[in-house]
């Protein structure tokens, strides 16, 4: 095998694990640390894609239309949790079927919105050659975004008075009511925060991805099977998960089928969640 | 007791139908992930309908229509298929998209006897004597396509395909073209529907260094796999053709840096031009706006509803036996598409067959047209005339 065609692999499979890692973070930071799981987080994403998309529509530059979806799918999530999410705490099953069906809502609502197909905006056509082989650059350059977003959310909930404040409602809600946090509106903030990290995968891969009404499927199983394999320790255990689960996958594909990809994905994860019920990190000492 | 309740039904309906007006079936995916097709069949439907009921109808009587919405959901499709057929007794039904929702259906149509459009292009080699297929089958597509190709941009061809018998179907008739036309394939790789990220199939593309890739992108997702292509710098020395690029309107989703130069073949996009096709599209553009191009099976539904009425009038009754018989007379309709009249024994249209290339404004050039392709593996292998009795889909060999 030549060295060019290895280097390409490892290098497109970390962009693949990348991808996975985006996707799945603010999934990772609602069931972390709310316990709540968001069935609606592909939608977000997609609601993500669609808003950076039709702000560059309107004149936006790219990097602008970012926050932008940062800034209404934060917006979104607030007013769904406290419609709906706030209303069901600690009865998991209940969360899930309502997010469900948002979800399906959700959808419906971008196909009567913005039809069924838009226009895209296309990836940057620069590419990088390793030997023999070229590769496209903005996938290479989601490991640098992916690495800066694991790092934004780790100081925020460690150094931020925020942070400390969701952890503690969490950990110890009586208490943490009892010396003066308002669980609720901290709750509120961190559904928020991770309906805006949905928003950001969906505006930031908006060039890999083009926006469509049901690319949220697409996500929403990888990223929550890598949750579930991550367990507890949520942030370092999601990055463990989507390098391994997600680059392994990206490796498999390349010397085998795709099919024999995805399968590796699945497999494991199987295999995983039998050895590990509790998720990879369950005996980790790490919080975070 | 339960077919003996069926019986009875129909017997009360088809009492009553011969003084009611001609009723038909519609049965598409107007919400859900497949309502990009969807919503152009049923508005092909209805544009049809009101042409021919204002031209004053079939058998001077005026045309209704039932409409059921599948919800993009298999199981709708049997459950409104049966209560079209039993509960409104329709004359004829217009339904399905997938291969899979069309399987759903051919059971219940043949035991009730009903005539049955499939207006979609598909994998190929459904046969039985209540089914007529409107779209283009995978051979009758591919054999022109891969021919062109192979003179174009030279013998080596790589196959990107979905993971299902759509992409396994066609990437055996790839194999096969490739063969009759002096080609070798020199890789391929079916892809889940999920799959958004196509660095490893990229990477191997480049690997067995192919003329040409053969890429069948099924749905959203898989449509990035052409941006992606794009993106690493391939398009410029790796030509690539697709029989289903565009019938869902992708051209308008890539960006025109990653669309420019891609070559698709069906049979029929909305720019070819000949007077029924600006005569359709005015009347398209009139009712329902241009904000999205026509796709294929807009026109395959168009096509199956007049064909179905022209046969009516001409049989004279909507007798399903009587109706049949017209259909494989040999009848031919003027088509957006160009001429298409039905194969009497395999119940496939013969239809052109267009090849055009993608340009840099989310549009197509026409580059080439193949007059009046017969759907060749169908005929060989299905022949109603001769025993109309044959009920399957022929799978190629191996497959």
């Amino acid at each position: 095998m030549e060295a060019d065609f290895l280097a390409t692999v490892l290098l497109s499979s970390l962009s693949s694990a990348s991808i996975l890692l985006i996707a799945t973070i603010g999934l990772a930071v609602v069931f972390g640390l709310m316990g709540v799981i968001n069935l609606a987080h592909g939608e977000f994403l997609m609601i993500g894609a669609y808003t950076a998309l039709t702000a560059t529509q309107a004149g936006v530059p790219y990097l602008l239309a970012i926050p932008i979806a940062v800034v209404v799918t934060m917006a979104i999530g607030a007013l769904v949790e406290v419609l709906i999410i706030s209303r069901l705490y600690g009865r998991i099953f209940d969360t899930m079927l309502a997010t469900w069906g948002i979800s399906i809502a959700f959808y419906q609502l971008a196909v009567l919105t913005f039809g069924t197909v838009s226009p895209g905006i296309g990836m940057p056509q620069i590419s990088v050659k390793i030997g023999d082989y070229s590769l496209a650059l903005y996938p290479l350059l989601m490991n640098v975004v992916a690495l800066l977003i694991l790092g934004f959310v780790y100081l925020l909930m460690t150094r931020s008075i925020y942070g400390m404040k969701a952890r503690a409602s969490i950990q110890v809600p009586e208490m943490a009511r009892a010396i003066g946090i308002s669980s609720a509106r901290v709750n509120t903030m961190t559904f928020a925060l991770g309906c805006g990290l949905a928003g950001f995968a969906g505006a930031v891969l908006l060039p890999i991805v083009p926006a469509t009404p049901s690319m949220g499927f697409a996500f929403v199983i990888k990223a929550f099977l890598t949750v579930v394999v991550a367990g507890p320790v949520t942030l370092t255990g999601s990055a463990f998960a989507a390098i391994g689960l997600g680059g392994g996958a990206s490796v498999t594909a390349s010397f085998l089928t795709s099919v024999a990809g995805d399968a590796f994905f699945f497999i494991v994860t199987a295999l995983l969640l039998w050895r590990f019920p509790l998720g990879i990190s369950a005996r980790w000492r790490r919080k975070l | 007791m339960k077919k003996l309740f069926v019986a009875a039904s129909l017997a009360i309906f088809a009492g009553g139908s011969a003084f009611a007006e001609t009723k038909i079936g519609a049965i598409f995916d107007l919400t859900g992930g497949l309502n990009i097709y969807g919503l152009q069949q049923q508005n092909a439907l209805e544009l049809a309908v009101d042409q021919i009921n204002a031209a004053g109808g079939v058998l001077g009587e005026p045309i209704s229509v039932v409409s059921y919405d599948a919800q993009s959901e298999l199981s709708k499709y049997t459950q409104f298929t049966t209560t079209a057929v039993l509960r409104d007794d329709v004359d004829a039904l217009f339904a399905g998209l997938t291969s899979s929702s069309r399987e759903a259906i051919r059971p219940i149509v043949q035991a009730n006897n009903v005539l049955y459009f499939y207006p979609s292009l598909y994998e190929g080699g459904a046969c039985d004597k209540q089914t007529f297929v409107t779209g283009s089958s995978a051979s009758q597509q591919l054999d022109v396509l891969i021919e062109w190709a192979i003179q174009k941009y030279g013998p080596k061809i790589y196959i990107m395909a979905p993971d299902y018998n759509f992409g396994t179907i066609s990437a055996h008739w790839v194999h096969e073209y490739a063969k009759q036309h002096g080609g070798e394939v020199v890789g391929e790789d079916f892809l889940a529907l999920t799959v958004t990220d196509y660095a490893p199939t990229i990477q191997k593309i480049q690997q067995s260094a192919p003329n040409f890739v053969v890429a069948l992108p099924v749905g959203a997702n898989q449509t990035g796999f052409l941006e992606q292509f794009a993106a690493a710098g391939l398009k410029e020395t790796i030509g690539v053709v697709s029989t289903n690029y565009g019938s869902g309107n992708q051209q308008v989703v890539v960006s025109p840096a990653a669309g420019e130069g891609l070559i698709a073949s069906q049979g029929y996009f909305q720019v070819v031009d000949n007077p029924a096709n600006a005569a359709f599209v005015a009347a398209w553009t009139a009712k329902y706006g241009s904000s999205e191009p026509i796709v294929s099976v807009a026109v395959d539904t168009w096509n199956a509803v007049h064909l179905w009425a022209a046969a009516v009038n001409k049989a004279g009754s909507t007798d399903i036996a009587a109706v049949t018989a017209a259909l494989e007379s040999g009848l031919t309709f003027e088509a957006p598409n160009g001429t298409v009249g039905f194969e009497p024994g395999s119940h496939h249209l013969r239809q052109n067959i267009y090849i055009v290339e993608g340009d840099a404004n989310h549009s197509f050039n026409v580059v080439e047209t193949f007059e009046g392709v017969a759907p060749a593996y169908e005929n060989t292998m299905c022949d109603l005339i001769k025993d109309p009795s044959i009920a399957t889909q022929f799978t190629p060999e191996g497959l």
